[in-house]
């Protein structure tokens, strides 16, 4: 099979690549004009991995680059900078890579979103939360995030209603990896503080290469139905978390222990702030909002309830959908996906080296 | 006969949807003076969400096509540089005034003869020139014309700009932004803005000498220039005048100060972090003046400091002047009148931009 990955020196990115050399394909990588492909060496070094080179943002190289591919990865989606920045990178860029795609007769699309597209605050606390949950239709109170990748999600809905396209929506939850320990489900930024924000809720954590292999696993059964597990994946969400995560206290206090001694965890100070207080808070200085200044302040995320719940609440997350469409289990523990963080391994060349998984 | 001289809202139309297409946008969606009719942009889902973002008639990625149907009476071309003579035409020919951003065009000729093309198809045309609507601005040029600062003698406009920043959206060599082919290059993305206050600061000033040092204190092959620093001196009705135009990328903070002398005073403001002081004769007697303006000028800023807190909560940004600027442009298309930024404020502008352009020395490194 022959893979088209965008977004491919990333923080996932370079383990997907690998995941999929490990598991017998041939990968191109697209990469940004300038882009060093050092976080590919390993995997380009098995000679199943092509690097090419073009700008999703306006399509140059994409025309050359795709034609000949079975499935499409697209990974690539801008994290940082202002709602039009991210609009470019992301939103446009996918529209350009469709396009390219369908003038290049490439059907076959793994597309990456986010749970940052569900619509938390219409849930109850506690529920269970899996592929069924309502996703943002207004993105009013989201971040600019959520409204990018709300765009691209409708995106790839209609590449994938085209006539003999196929697409299967892969959501994972908050990617932790190396590089990544530290992430925004803990709290957030309040100038000099760190907040830290709830501490018993488990939140919907996965670990990067538990990630590459389910994305590697969609590609194969997007592409050979006949094989996939419980039947053709065209058309399904997929929503990946880890098993058994840990709350956030557990979370940091692992973190905690590996972080000392290691040069390569930055380890914020910071207060923590019980999630219903935040809450309470967010949803008095909304209340201000509207009715002092008409809406019109813009406060920071922590100050938002609808981004509050989108990152605190708790509920019971489920990833049924993944071991059963994709025969995926997560392959690592926090544990050892912790120590595999602070290790100095070559975690590409450890992939390369390990079995696909059985479906 | 004015194009509209009912009281029901101009039809207006935008083409191009990157980031200055936010303040454009929000203004025509909130505007009584406006009906927001059309959004043009040639990739299909920038138009689209634009559209659906500010409650838009239509959605368009071929400008011709919705000039045909939306019957337009205002088009606003936001767009990058290269492409505003070409679709101002078109929005003329279609029988629309046009608002264009700066730079309009890449030289004063350039700007002429789209202004020409302009009245013979008796519309306006109208550049972008946001920062001469903005609060302080105004209080400064009404200060000067009510003469507090006595004459004007000395105009300095100095804008700091991190355009090396890595993450920034001009230093990307992945995706060199249009603005690098423009003859100043980076600094004509702010060029304009700063030549237009300069003019309506200095009373009008003819320029006599202009002396513009280029410098390119980065390097490398994306910017052809990341510093200038200009030397003018001329004349108004009321005698000489000196100015001085900086634009540096090296220094810290982001900001766009403005000083103006005058025979007996001066004013200062900066539009990035806004406070405006005022040093002036006043009434207490000359030995207690600059205790008084201590005083004032104190209390100001401590002012300034809180008013800005809240205008950053309340997104009053500086931006704030364009939506000023689009209201009094609007209401003058109605009422058939002249626009406030007329015909001859762009090509002065447009000249003096020429003038600096043609000192420049293209080689590496500081250099003139």
């Amino acid at each position: 099979m022959k893979v088209f990955v965008t977004g491919a020196t990333g923080f996932v990115g370079r383990y997907v690549v690998a995941r999929l050399v490990a598991n017998g394909h041939e990968v191109t990588a697209f990469v940004r004009p300038t882009s060093p492909v050092a976080t590919l060496q390993t995997a380009i070094e098995t000679g199943h991995v092509t690097v090419a080179r073009g700008e999703l943002s306006t399509g140059l190289g994409l025309a050359d680059a795709m034609s000949g591919h079975d499935v499409i990865v697209h990974l690539a989606a801008v994290k940082g900078g202002d709602y039009f920045s991210r609009f470019a990178g992301t939103v446009v860029g996918t529209e350009n890579l469709l396009k390219a795609a369908q003038a290049a007769n490439v059907t076959e699309l793994v597309a990456i979103s986010t749970f940052s597209v569900y619509e938390y605050a219409a849930l109850k606390a506690g529920s269970l939360f899996d592929e069924s949950a309502p996703v943002v239709t207004n993105p009013k109170g989201r971040d600019e995030y959520t409204e990018t990748k709300m765009y691209q999600d409708e995106l790839y809905q209609d590449f994938g209603a085209l006539p003999g396209n196929r697409m299967v929506m892969i959501r994972p939850g908050m990617i932790y990896g190396r590089g990544e320990e530290w992430h925004p489900l803990l709290g957030g930024d309040l100038g000099p503080v760190y907040l830290r924000i709830g501490s018993k809720v488990r939140p919907p954590i996965v670990y990067v290469e538990n990630v590459a292999d389910a994305i590697a696993l969609a590609a194969q059964h997007l592409h050979s139905p006949a094989n996939a597990p419980v039947g053709d994946i065209d058309g399904l969400v997929i929503n990946l978390v880890d098993d058994h995560l840990p709350t956030q206290d557990e979370y940091v206090n692992k973190l905690k222990v590996l972080a000392i001694g290691s040069d390569s965890i930055t380890f914020p100070r910071y207060v923590k702030v019980p999630f219903q207080v935040m809450k309470a808070a967010a949803v008095a200085a909304q209340a201000v909002n509207v009715r002092v200044f008409k809406g019109r302040a813009k406060l920071p995320g922590v100050a938002v309830p609808a981004q509050i719940d989108a990152r605190f609440k708790s509920f019971r997350y489920s990833n049924q959908r993944a071991k059963s469409a994709l025969g995926w289990s997560p392959r690592f523990s926090l544990d050892t996906a912790l120590e595999r963080c602070v290790s100095k391994r070559d975690l590409a060349a450890d992939i390369l080296a390990a079995p696909a998984q059985e479906s | 006969m004015p194009l509209n001289q009912s009281d029901r809202p101009l039809r207006a139309a935008v083409i191009g949807t990157g980031a200055i297409s936010a303040q454009h946008l929000a203004f025509l969606s909130s505007s009584p003076r406006a009906n927001l009719v059309g959004v043009c942009d040639l990739s299909p889902v920038s138009a689209k969400v634009a559209a659906r973002r500010h409650d838009a008639g239509g959605s368009f990625t071929d400008a011709a096509a919705m000039l045909d149907i939306v019957n337009a009476d205002v088009v606003h071309i936001l767009t990058p540089p290269n492409s505003h003579g070409f679709l101002a035409r078109m929005a003329l020919d279609h029988g629309a005034h046009v608002i264009c951003e700066k730079p309009m065009t890449a030289t004063s000729d350039e700007a002429v003869a789209l202004l020409n093309h302009a009245s013979l198809a008796k519309r306006h045309l109208v550049e972008n020139h946001n920062y001469r609507f903005n609060d302080d601005v105004v209080t400064m040029h009404d200060n000067r014309v009510a003469g507090t600062i006595g004459t004007v003698r000395e105009v300095e406009i100095r804008m700091a700009l991190p355009v090396r920043d890595p993450k920034g959206r001009f230093a990307d060599e992945n995706l060199p932004n249009a603005i690098h082919k423009m003859p100043a290059g980076v600094i004509h993305d702010v060029l304009t803005h700063m030549v237009y206050l300069l003019d309506h600061l200095s009373d009008h000033a003819t320029w006599d000498t202009v002396s513009a040092t280029w410098s390119n204190h980065g390097g490398g092959d994306l910017f052809k220039v990341d510093d200038l620093d200009t030397v003018l001196v001329g004349h108004h009705a009321n005698g000489s005048v000196h100015g001085r135009l900086r634009f540096s990328a090296q220094t810290s903070p982001d900001s766009f100060g403005i000083i103006v002398r005058g025979s007996e005073g001066q004013m200062s403001t900066d539009l990035f972090h806004p406070f405006l002081d005022i040093r002036k004769a006043r009434a207490v007697g000359s030995q207690l003046t600059p205790i008084a303006n201590h005083v004032v000028n104190g209390a100001s800023l401590a002012r300034a400091g809180f008013r800005n807190f809240g205008q950053k909560l309340l997104q009053h940004s500086p931006y704030h002047g364009l939506a000023r600027f689009l209201d009094e442009t609007y209401t003058a298309f109605a009422a058939g009148t002249t626009p406030p930024v007329t015909p001859r404020d762009i090509i002065t502008a447009a000249q003096l931009i020429d003038r600096m352009v043609g000192q420049m020395r293209l080689t590496q490194g500081a250099t003139q």
